[in-house]
């Protein structure tokens, strides 16, 4: 395939998945009413720290809605199309598997973004915090890199979940783990020191790290050019991973001659 | 008395049944991450967002309120699926064809979620201790296990209100975890009812869970039973107003699914 062709399938993947996710009611508490109650949640608990937490509340909220969004439906971005039976039809056309759940996985992610909207609008607007980005232009530069970090991450889910369901037994376990890990609404130093390497070696914890720095300091190129640099290589290790894993998922559909994948 | 025996069997059975079809036990795996895992990083994440809020001094507040808070797995999403699994797998219609005592079917579903419930706050607290210094020395743990008895009942008394509602909307997971969420926020698992605002204060009265997670906490820190019997009593009401509004719900929805013809209700 050429890249324009690629660019293709992305858009249009992209655009369907967009307006199928829009109107399925389950999504949409994954990326606008979970994360806003969490939002309620965190800004009472951690109200007694100032005025200053809201804005730590309504990235690591938000963070939560792209992290549960990049669980279930990115995670499901395969299995779902068996369960419409377009999966077989998906795998029989000539553009690569991966593509299309790239396209699809960057529609949830990008659609995602709207937890910190709605976290930032009850944040402001029903608690009154005043809320402000300290670095606006490294923020949106944060933002695009961790849109891209998840979107690979999702990447490693979705044939992991097709290759072994038992994985994906397991899914609703995936959540709260990386919202402790990742550091989302705490800080990571309140865990036992040995559960650091877990987190560097998720990008959502440098995400964080990237979003949280950004809203609240002008922070230097060092501390912050750290978090892009392990977003950008986590990415490219998720990437070969999940190349390895739709190998493998081409391979087993083919060996067990079930296109269904079961 | 042949009537009343029959009615015993088929809440027995329609309990035990509803339950096995629920969770593929089959599958130990399903049990333990729906039971004994992920419950735990629900405690950790509160827990800890807690300790971070507070400056570290409040552990156990949030550990009991989020171990109690699990009787909701089993009261809404268990007994909710219960019954509108019956849509899903397209055997509503049999179950409203069948001569079957209505409260007995209904009330069915929800007995062994009220002790599975209890088990997963068991589980829950036991989390605690171990990982997060949960302090029961001043507790009496009989009295405990009342308490989380009563919560988990009128919990499930929640469950069997939505489960109804359930059966009108295509949207079941939504209007579960909606209200699983508003338990965290409303009940005082995570916030103090005091720190809300007076009219929110009045929902969370309304609802089950709230007078149960406030008695676990005083019982854990050493006050005796027989002072908190009042709100035990009104945690026990509540559930069975929620309870009885469900079943009301039940047959009327019945009712109208038999009168227009549409058996599955939508």
């Amino acid at each position: 395939m050429t890249i324009p062709q690629t660019l293709h399938v992305v858009i249009v993947a992209f655009e369907m998945t967009i307006k199928q996710a829009m109107t399925d009611a389950f999504i949409i508490f994954g990326v606008i009413v979970q994360p806003m109650m969490i939002a309620i949640l965190a800004l009472y608990m951690l109200g007694e720290r100032g005025d200053e937490i809201a804005i730590f509340v309504v990235i690591g909220s938000g963070l939560s809605g792209l992290w549960t969004n990049v669980v279930f439906s990115s995670g499901n971005s395969i299995t779902s199309e068996r369960r419409t039976g377009t999966l077989e039809a998906l795998v029989g056309i000539p553009t690569p598997l991966h593509v299309v759940v790239f396209g699809k996985n960057l529609a949830f992610v990008v659609q995602s973004l709207l937890s910190m909207v709605a976290s930032y609008t009850l944040a402001s607007l029903i608690f009154g915090y005043p809320l402000t980005v300290e670095s606006p232009f490294q923020f949106i530069i944060s933002i695009i890199l961790s849109v891209l970090s998840f979107v690979c991450f999702g990447l490693m889910l979705a044939p992991l979940f097709v290759i072994n369901p038992d994985v994906q037994r397991w899914q609703n376990g995936l959540e709260y783990p990386v919202f402790i890990l990742a550091g989302f609404l705490f800080p990571i130093a309140l865990l036992p020191i040995w559960t650091s390497p877990i987190s560097y070696i998720l990008s959502p914890y440098w995400a964080a790290q990237a979003l949280h720095i950004t809203s609240h300091a002008q922070p230097g190129f060092q501390q912050l050019g750290l978090s892009w640099l392990a977003m950008i290589s986590l990415s490219v290790i998720y990437i070969l991973i999940s190349r390895f894993l739709f190998r493998r998922l081409s391979v087993k559909a083919r060996m067990d001659a079930t296109l269904n994948l079961q | 008395m042949k009537t009343l025996i029959r009615n015993t069997q088929l809440f027995f059975q329609s309990a035990y049944l509803s339950y096995v079809a629920l969770f593929h036990w089959l599958r130990p795996a399903q049990y333990l991450a729906t039971k004994v895992v992920n419950p735990l990083w629900q405690i950790m994440f509160f827990t800890l967002m807690g300790i971070y809020g507070s400056g570290g001094e409040s552990a156990s507040f949030y550990v009991i309120g989020n171990a109690l808070v699990l009787t909701a797995l089993n009261g809404i999403f268990g007994v909710t699926f219960s019954i509108t699994g019956e849509r899903w797998t397209g055997t509503l219609p049999y179950l409203f064809g069948t001569p079957a005592n209505r409260l007995t079917l209904f009330l069915g579903r929800s007995l062994i979620h009220i002790f599975d419930g209890m088990i997963g706050v068991v589980i829950g607290l036991t989390w605690g201790v171990l990982l997060l210094n949960l302090d029961l020395s001043q507790t009496n743990l009989l009295e405990l296990l009342l308490i989380i008895l009563i919560t988990s009942f009128s919990t499930t008394g929640l469950g069997l209100a939505l489960g109804s509602l359930s059966l009108v909307t295509r949207n079941v997971m939504f209007v579960n975890n909606t209200a699983y969420f508003g338990l965290l926020i409303l009940s005082g698992a995570n916030i103090a009812v005091e720190k809300l605002p007076a009219f929110i204060q009045k929902i969370s009265y309304s609802l089950p869970l709230t007078r149960g997670i406030y008695s676990a906490r005083a019982v854990v820190s050493g006050i005796p039973l027989s002072e908190l019997l009042p709100l035990l009593g009104t945690e026990l009401a509540i559930g069975m107003i929620y309870a009885i509004l469900g079943y009301f719900l039940f047959t009327a929805f019945e009712y109208q699914a038999k009168k227009h013809g549409t058996l599955d209700v939508i």
